[in-house]
C-alpha cells in the first residue's frame, strides 16, 4: 500500500520542522538559568538549590498535564461531533468505576518494573551517591551523559558529536567503539525496555492513564509507516547536526531529567518543550517517543547481533492479533509471521506485553541466547479469573456454613 | 462474530438462534430457493412457524453477513421481527478492524434502543467478566481434554457446547465447572470412556447444530471417537478470549473487534489459511488420526477449503473424508457405511504390529 500524498506532504512537512527546530534549537529558551551548574554533590540533593535544579522539570510536569487536559476536551468535542459515536460521548469519557479482571503480575513484569526504577536512580545517582562510577564504558541509552557524574557514560553524546569523538585519543575511541558494541550483542534494544530513563517517564505516564481510564489514542499501520521517514530524519539529525554548526544537546529532551534530578541547573532550550510533548505523547500513546527515538532506532538497526529474541511458535499462533495490539512499538510481523521462528524486529524493544496478551501456550516467547526466559500461556491470560472462582468458591462455602 | 459481552452490557441475553431442526427445514424449503443451505432453511422455516417461543420473543436478531444465503435470510426476516445486520470484513487488514469496531458501535446503539438502558464501561465490564469466567472454565475443560485422550466423550461435549447456545452464560459456566470437577476426578483415578483405543478423530467444517448431530453421534456409534472439533457451534466459538490492552470502554470495544474477527477461522474471509495451521495444531494437541469434514449441502465457503486441507492433510498422513449431508434422516444409513469404512481404514492403519507411517 501507498502512502497517499496527503500523508506524504505532512510527514515531509514533520521532518523539515524538526530539522528547522533543531538547527535553531538555541533559540528557543525554555528556561535559562544565569548561570549553568554542572557540579553536584550528595550534601546537595533535597535542598532548596536541588528544588531550584528542578524547577524546569516541573514547570514541564505541568506544562504537560494542561496539554493532556486539553487534548482530552479537544477530543470530547471531535467524538460528540462524531456520527457514530457521537451517542456514546458520555461512555467514552464519562468516569469509569471498578477494574477489568486482569491477569496476575508475572514475575517477568515485575522484574522488568523493578529493573527500570533501579536502573533510574542507579544511574542518575550512582555516582553522587555511592561514588559507583565505570568511566570509559559507555552505552547507548538516553540517560543524559551532561550529568557526569552517573553510573555509566551514555554513548549518545559522542554519537551526537563525531567531530570530538575523532578528537579523542585512538585507544578512547576504540574503547568507546567496542562498549558500544558489546552492550548492542549483549542486551541490544533491551536497554530501551528495561534501563532507559526516558522509558521509564514514558510508561509512568502510560500507567497514570491506565489508572485514569483514559481512553488512549491507537495507531494504525499506516501512521507507523508514516514514522519511518522521521525516525531517519531523527537519526541524521543525532549523528550529522553538530558539522551544521547545531547541537543535538538542545534539540534532545532526555537532557531535561537525568541532569535536573541530579541537581544541576542545566538551562533548556527546545528539550524543554520537546520533553512536554513527550510527556503527552507517552501519555496517550504508549512509548510514544521509543517509536520516533534516533538512539533506539540505531541500535535497532543492529538487532541482528543482540542475543535477546522474541521467538514464536507459528502453528500454535491463531492470528488472534493480542500481540498487535498491545506491541507499543506497533510491530505488526509478529502476529502475521507464519514461517520464521524467530519474529524480533528492528523496532522490538523487549517489554514482553506481546508475550504477556498472547493466550496461546507456549506461541511466544523472549529468549536469551537461545534460552527461553519468558513464555506465553493461556493459563497466565486468564490467571486473573482463576482468582475469581477462588473467591467464588470461599462465598459459596460461607454460605454453606451459616445454613 | 457478534461479541456476547456486548449484549449483557445492554442488558439482554444473547440468544444463538441457528437451528438444525429438521421440521423446520422441511417448512423452510418452501420459504427459500432449493440450493440455499439447510441452516437457513430452518431459521426461516422457524421464524414462520411461530411454535418456538424462542424466536417469537427476540426482540433483536443480531446477523452478520457472512455468506449469501445469511444476507438474503436478513432481508426476509426483516418483515417478521426486528433484525440488525452486521457487515463482517472479508479480510483481516487494520481498516477492516477498524470498520468493524465502527460496526460494533452501531450495534451498540441499536441495543440500547431495544433495552433501553445505556451500555456504559461499568457494564461492559460487568459482561465481559462473565463471558471472561466462561471462557476461562472452557479453557480448563479443554486442558484436561488434551491431558488425556478418551477422557469424556466427543458428543457429550458437543451437547455441552450447543447448551451454551441457548443458557445464560453465568449458568453454563458453573455447569462446566462442575464438569471440570468431574474430570479432575477421572483423570486422577484415570478413568476413561472406554479401555479400548478407538481412533481418534477430528470433526470441522460447516455447523452441527443441535438436534442435526447425526454426524458426531454416527462416529461414536461406529466405534470412533470425536477427540476435537473444529466447527463454529462448537469449541472454536468460544475459544479465543478478548484480550484488552487499553482499560476503557474504547480499549474494551476495540478488544470485542479484535477478537471477533482476527482468530476467526470462518470461511468468510477471502484469505483464511490459518485455519489450516489451527487444524493442525489441533491434531498435534488431541493426537488426531483422521479427520471427518463436514459439509452442509449449499454450503459453498466450507466446501471450497476442503481441497487445501486435503492436500495438506495428505503429507501428513492424516486420512481426511468429506461428509454431505443434509437436515434430514434420509442420508443417515449411507453416510454410516462410509463412516464405518473410514473407521475400517484408521483401525487398519493403526492396527498394533503394523507400523504405518
Amino acid at each position: 500500500m501507498k502512502l497517499k500524498r496527503k500523508t506524504k506532504l505532512a510527514i515531509a512537512g514533520v521532518c523539515a520542522g524538526l530539522i528547522a527546530l533543531a538547527y535553531f534549537a538555541w533559540k528557543f529558551p525554555f528556561y535559562e538559568y544565569t548561570r549553568d551548574v554542572y557540579e553536584t554533590s550528595a550534601e546537595n540533593l533535597l535542598t532548596w538549590d536541588h528544588l531550584d535544579a528542578m524547577k524546569p522539570f516541573f514547570m514541564i510536569l505541568l506544562l504537560s498535564a494542561v496539554g493532556i487536559v486539553l487534548c482530552i476536551r479537544a477530543r470530547k468535542r471531535i467524538i460528540k461531533s462524531d456520527p457514530v459515536n457521537g451517542p456514546f460521548v458520555k461512555a467514552h469519557t464519562g468516569k469509569a468505576r471498578g477494574k477489568l479482571i486482569e491477569q496476575k503480575r508475572s514475575v517477568f513484569m515485575t522484574v522488568r518494573w523493578m529493573v527500570m526504577i533501579l536502573s533510574f536512580f542507579g544511574l542518575v545517582y550512582g555516582g553522587i551517591l555511592f561514588g559507583v562510577q565505570i568511566t570509559g564504558i559507555s552505552i547507548p541509552i538516553l540517560s543524559c551523559p551532561v550529568n557526569e557524574q552517573q553510573t555509566i557514560t551514555s554513548s549518545c553524546y559522542y554519537l551526537a558529536h563525531l567531530d570530538e569523538l575523532m578528537a579523542l585519543p585512538l585507544k578512547d575511541i576504540l574503547i568507546f567503539c567496542l562498549s558500544t558494541l558489546l552492550s548492542l550483542v549483549l542486551l541490544g534494544r533491551v536497554i530501551c525496555g528495561f534501563l532507559c530513563p526516558l522509558g521509564l517517564a514514558q510508561d509512568v505516564a502510560h500507567e497514570v492513564r491506565q489508572g485514569l481510564k483514559i481512553e488512549g489514542v491507537s495507531m494504525t499501520e499506516r501512521m507507523y509507516r508514516g514514522l519511518v521517514p522521521i525516525k531517519w530524519v531523527m537519526v541524521v539529525l543525532m549523528l550529522g547536526l553538530v558539522f551544521l554548526g547545531g547541537n543535538f544537546c538542545n534539540f534532545c529532551p532526555a537532557i531535561t531529567m537525568s541532569p535536573a534530578f541530579a541537581g544541576m541547573k542545566v538551562s533548556l532550550y527546545i528539550s524543554g518543550f520537546l520533553m512536554v510533548l513527550l510527556l503527552i505523547g507517552s501519555f496517550f500513546k504508549r512509548r510514544f517517543w521509543c517509536n520516533i527515538c534516533p538512539l533506539g532506532y540505531l541500535m535497532g538497526l543492529l538487532y541482528k547481533m543482540s542475543l535477546f529474541r522474541v521467538k514464536k511458535d507459528c502453528q500454535a499462533c491463531t492470528e488472534c492479533g493480542a500481540c498487535y495490539e498491545a506491541c507499543p512499538m506497533g510491530i505488526k510481523m509478529i502476529y502475521t509471521e507464519r514461517e520464521k521462528t524467530d519474529v524480533t524486529d528492528v523496532n522490538c524493544i523487549m517489554c514482553g506485553e506481546c508475550v504477556k496478551k498472547c493466550p496461546e501456550d507456549h506461541a511466544l516467547a523472549l529468549t536469551f541466547a537461545g534460552k527461553e526466559f519468558y513464555t506465553a500461556s493461556r493459563k497466565q491470560v486468564m490467571s486473573g479469573y482463576q482468582q475469581k472462582e477462588r473467591t467464588k468458591k470461599r462465598k459459596r462455602g460461607e454460605k454453606k456454613g451459616h445454613d | 462474530m457478534v461479541p456476547q459481552e456486548l449484549i449483557y452490557a445492554a442488558g439482554a441475553v444473547p440468544v444463538k438462534l441457528c437451528s438444525g431442526s429438521y421440521t423446520a427445514f422441511a417448512i423452510g424449503d418452501e420459504l427459500v430457493p432449493r440450493d440455499a443451505c439447510p441452516l437457513v432453511k430452518a431459521v426461516a422455516g422457524f421464524q414462520s412457524m411461530g411454535v418456538m417461543p424462542i424466536y417469537d420473543e427476540c426482540s433483536l436478531m443480531v446477523i452478520p453477513i457472512t455468506c449469501d444465503c445469511k444476507k438474503k435470510m436478513a432481508g426476509m426476516l426483516e418483515e417478521k421481527c426486528n433484525v440488525f445486520t452486521m457487515q463482517v470484513p472479508i479480510a483481516k487488514e487494520d481498516d477492516d478492524i477498524e470498520q468493524y469496531i465502527q460496526e460494533l458501535y452501531q450495534l451498540i446503539g441499536k441495543l440500547e434502543n431495544v433495552t433501553g438502558n445505556r451500555v456504559t464501561y461499568q457494564s461492559l465490564r460487568e459482561g465481559m467478566e462473565l463471558v471472561g469466567y466462561a471462557q476461562y472454565e472452557l479453557s480448563r475443560f479443554l486442558e484436561y481434554k488434551k491431558k488425556m485422550p478418551y477422557l469424556i466423550q466427543g458428543t457429550h461435549v458437543m451437547a455441552m457446547m450447543n447448551a451454551f447456545a441457548y443458557m445464560e452464560e453465568d449458568a453454563w459456566a458453573e455447569q462446566v465447572r462442575r464438569l471440570n470437577l468431574e474430570l479432575k476426578m477421572r483423570v486422577r483415578e484415570k478413568k476413561k470412556v472406554t479401555g479400548r483405543q478407538l481412533p481418534r478423530i477430528m470433526l470441522t467444517g460447516s455447523p452441527i447444530i443441535f438436534p442435526n448431530i447425526k454426524i458426531p453421534l454416527l462416529i461414536e456409534e461406529m466405534g470412533g471417537i470425536v477427540a476435537a472439533d473444529e466447527t463454529c457451534m462448537g469449541e472454536r466459538g468460544m475459544y479465543d478470549p478478548a484480550v484488552p490492552v487499553d482499560d476503557s470502554f474504547d480499549g474494551i470495544v476495540r478488544a470485542l473487534a479484535n477478537r471477533s474477527i482476527r482468530p476467526c477461522t470462518c470461511p468468510t474471509f477471502a484469505r483464511n489459511r490459518q485455519r489450516i495451521y489451527r487444524i493442525r495444531q489441533m491434531i498435534e494437541d488431541f493426537q488426531i488420526q483422521g479427520v471427518v469434514y463436514h459439509v452442509l449441502r449449499g454450503c459453498l465457503v466450507y466446501d471450497f477449503e476442503y481441497r487445501e486441507l486435503e492436500e495438506i492433510l495428505g503429507t501428513m498422513g492424516i486420512p481426511i473424508i468429506r461428509v454431505e449431508s443434509d437436515y434430514n434422516e434420509e442420508d443417515v444409513e449411507q453416510i454410516r457405511i462410509r463412516i464405518e469404512a473410514f473407521i475400517e481404514l484408521i483401525k487398519m492403519q493403526h492396527l498394533p504390529g503394523t507400523k504405518n507411517q
